[in-house]
């Protein structure tokens, strides 16, 4: 459903992102790894619209997405988590899932009478995705209020809240210890479940292999493997460029 | 300190913080534009004026009455407003910051140029309600006049607080100031929620040039210096990019101008004005209630 083709991105001489592609089927996990400054959260914005690709499409469905803003491209259907969390901290936590809500449904109806109708963090949709992600009981205290693993679990709901088709995940588990790692990974399991295809970046090896359907690696902004976890993780390429980076390596041997 | 003095002061406070509200309108109307671009409208208090005139048109026109003539110096505020958004900030290039603020110091001028050759440099007549009421309270009395303005005002800031904190306009509007990007991603889309902005800004301009206008119950060109200066002092007191800072900073702007014109006279009651900017840039840059909060 989502398919990357040829997609380069050039800053200045640094290729960044050096012709990847990729074909993300409806309904599976996709994990995207590999080591520091592979090119992975530049293909992430490259999907989500932050950058103009030097080459190359990114379409969904067959709908060209290239040419598209960020706002629009969520209207599509692609929706994100970011690394850092980027939480609207003085809106309560209903109200930052009605944003996402909102803003995705404006541009289907005519957007005045909605954009000035008060009381719609009460709906039905935004109470189903608080009680998804537990966070029910805080529906009205502002973002910056709430814990660390909480605000994660916030982002992921208003990523959720805008309707997507995929999922991209910008490294869910950082700062997180081992078993939330597991948590996670029932939650995203979760979120597959609900019909949202998750592309997955991520650090964390046990994580990405756990629940992946699929995996492909980055290194130098060019893809060097693509298969399943097992396939991947014997990938003589894949070692090589985990060798390269120390601390990569001890975790993909072990996961 | 005699009797009559403590009297004396008491109605200059007292009237300036009624007036005060018009400063802390365009004060509001800067940190809104502020707060969704990150870049300052110089041509605010212009547009402000501009759209003012826009009444007073209609007013010599057809004689239309005080609260139509106030009504449509409001809304042509709110077109103006929006013409500036595309003229100075919708096309000019994002990355210099530069470019979009002197677009809007051309337009400062551009505007007042039109305005005066409009009206001949000349002041009209505005219409101005409840000027011989007044209410009093012992020895100080309150002028209809500006319990008037301090109401319309009031009005204004409680609708725009309805807008901001229970619609989703205004939560789309709150969501692009803290973090534009994530904003974009929930599909909101920044070029809507700039121009309305500007628009809402802008009626907000109008309402206090109106206010302003009427309390004086002349209009002339040079009103529209005073709106930009007192309104930037207002948000440097208050912090740029605070609402409420800006309707603090406002208040204590109109009370300051009066203070010091009961204190020092008419002639150097701006010049102390202008020392508060430069009193509160230095030591206290970020205003009363200035955000430290960062984004991207």
């Amino acid at each position: 459903m989502l398919t990357l083709e040829n997609l380069s991105k050039h800053f200045g001489g640094v290729h960044a992102v050096d012709g990847v592609s990729l074909t993300i089927h409806e309904g599976e996990i996709f994990g995207l790894i590999g080591p520091n400054g592979s090119g992975k959260s530049t293909t992430v914005n490259l999907i989500t619209g932050l950058y103009a690709p030097t080459t190359g499409t990114v379409t969904l469905d067959g709908y060209d997405l290239t040419a598209m803003a960020q706002h629009e491209r969520t209207a599509m259907g692609v929706a994100r988590t970011f690394q850092n969390i980027r939480l609207f901290g003085n809106l309560t936590v209903a109200q930052n899932l009605w944003v996402a809500q909102n803003g995705h449904e404006q541009r289907r109806a005519h957007f005045l009478p909605r954009w000035f109708k008060a009381g719609g963090e009460h709906s039905p949709d935004i109470d189903e995705l608080l009680k998804f992600s537990r966070l029910h009981s805080k529906r009205d205290l502002p973002a910056s209020a709430l814990s660390f693993g909480e605000m994660r679990r916030l982002e992921m709901a208003r990523a959720l809240a805008s309707n997507p088709r995929v999922l991209l995940l910008d490294e869910p588990a950082a700062g997180a210890s081992l078993e939330d790692g597991q948590l996670l990974a029932e939650r995203i399991r979760d979120v597959r479940d609900r019909g949202v295809t998750v592309l997955l970046i991520e650090h964390m090896m046990e994580l990405v292999m756990g629940i992946s359907d699929r995996i492909a690696v980055l290194n130098f902004g060019r893809k060097i493997a693509e298969g399943s976890p097992a396939e991947v993780q014997a990938n003589s390429d894949v070692r090589a460029a985990y060798l390269g980076s120390k601390h990569k390596d001890e975790e993909l041997i072990h996961a | 300190m005699d009797y009559f003095f403590i009297i004396d002061f008491l109605q200059s406070l007292v009237d300036g913080l009624l007036f005060g509200t018009t400063y802390a309108l365009i004060g509001i109307g800067f940190t809104l534009i502020f707060g969704v671009m990150r870049k300052l409208n110089l041509a605010y208090g212009a547009a402000a004026l501009a759209g003012t005139y826009i009444g007073v048109a209609a007013s010599l026109a057809f004689d239309a009455p005080p609260p139509l003539v106030f009504l449509l110096s409001a809304l042509g505020s709110g077109v103006i407003g929006i013409l500036v958004y595309y003229c100075c900030f919708r096309f000019t290039p994002t990355h210099y910051p530069m470019a979009s603020l002197l677009a809007s110091v051309g337009m400062l001028l551009f505007i007042d140029e039109v305005v005066i050759h409009a009206s001949h440099g000349m002041p009209f007549p505005y219409p101005s309600v409840f000027r011989d009421a007044t209410i009093e309270l012992g020895d100080v009395w309150i002028r209809g006049d500006l319990l008037f303005v301090f109401g319309i005002c009031v009005v204004a800031m409680a609708v725009l607080f309805w807008l901001l904190y229970r619609t989703p306009l205004g939560l789309a509007t709150r969501a692009v100031s803290q973090q534009p990007r994530a904003a974009a991603l929930c599909g909101i889309d920044p070029t809507r929620v700039n121009l309305l902005t500007f628009g809402i800004a802008g009626i907000l301009g109008g309402i206090a040039g109106a206010m302003t206008a009427a309390a004086v119950g002349v209009i002339s060109p040079i009103i529209a210096m005073g709106l930009t200066v007192k309104g930037l002092i207002a948000v440097v007191i208050g912090g740029l990019g605070s609402i409420p800072g800006a309707i603090i900073g406002g208040l204590l702007v109109g009370a300051a101008e009066n203070v010091f014109l009961l204190l020092r006279g008419v002639t150097e009651r701006d010049i102390y004005v202008m020392l508060l900017l430069f009193l509160f840039l230095t030591l206290r840059p970020g205003g009363l209630f200035g955000s430290s909060a960062g984004r991207d």
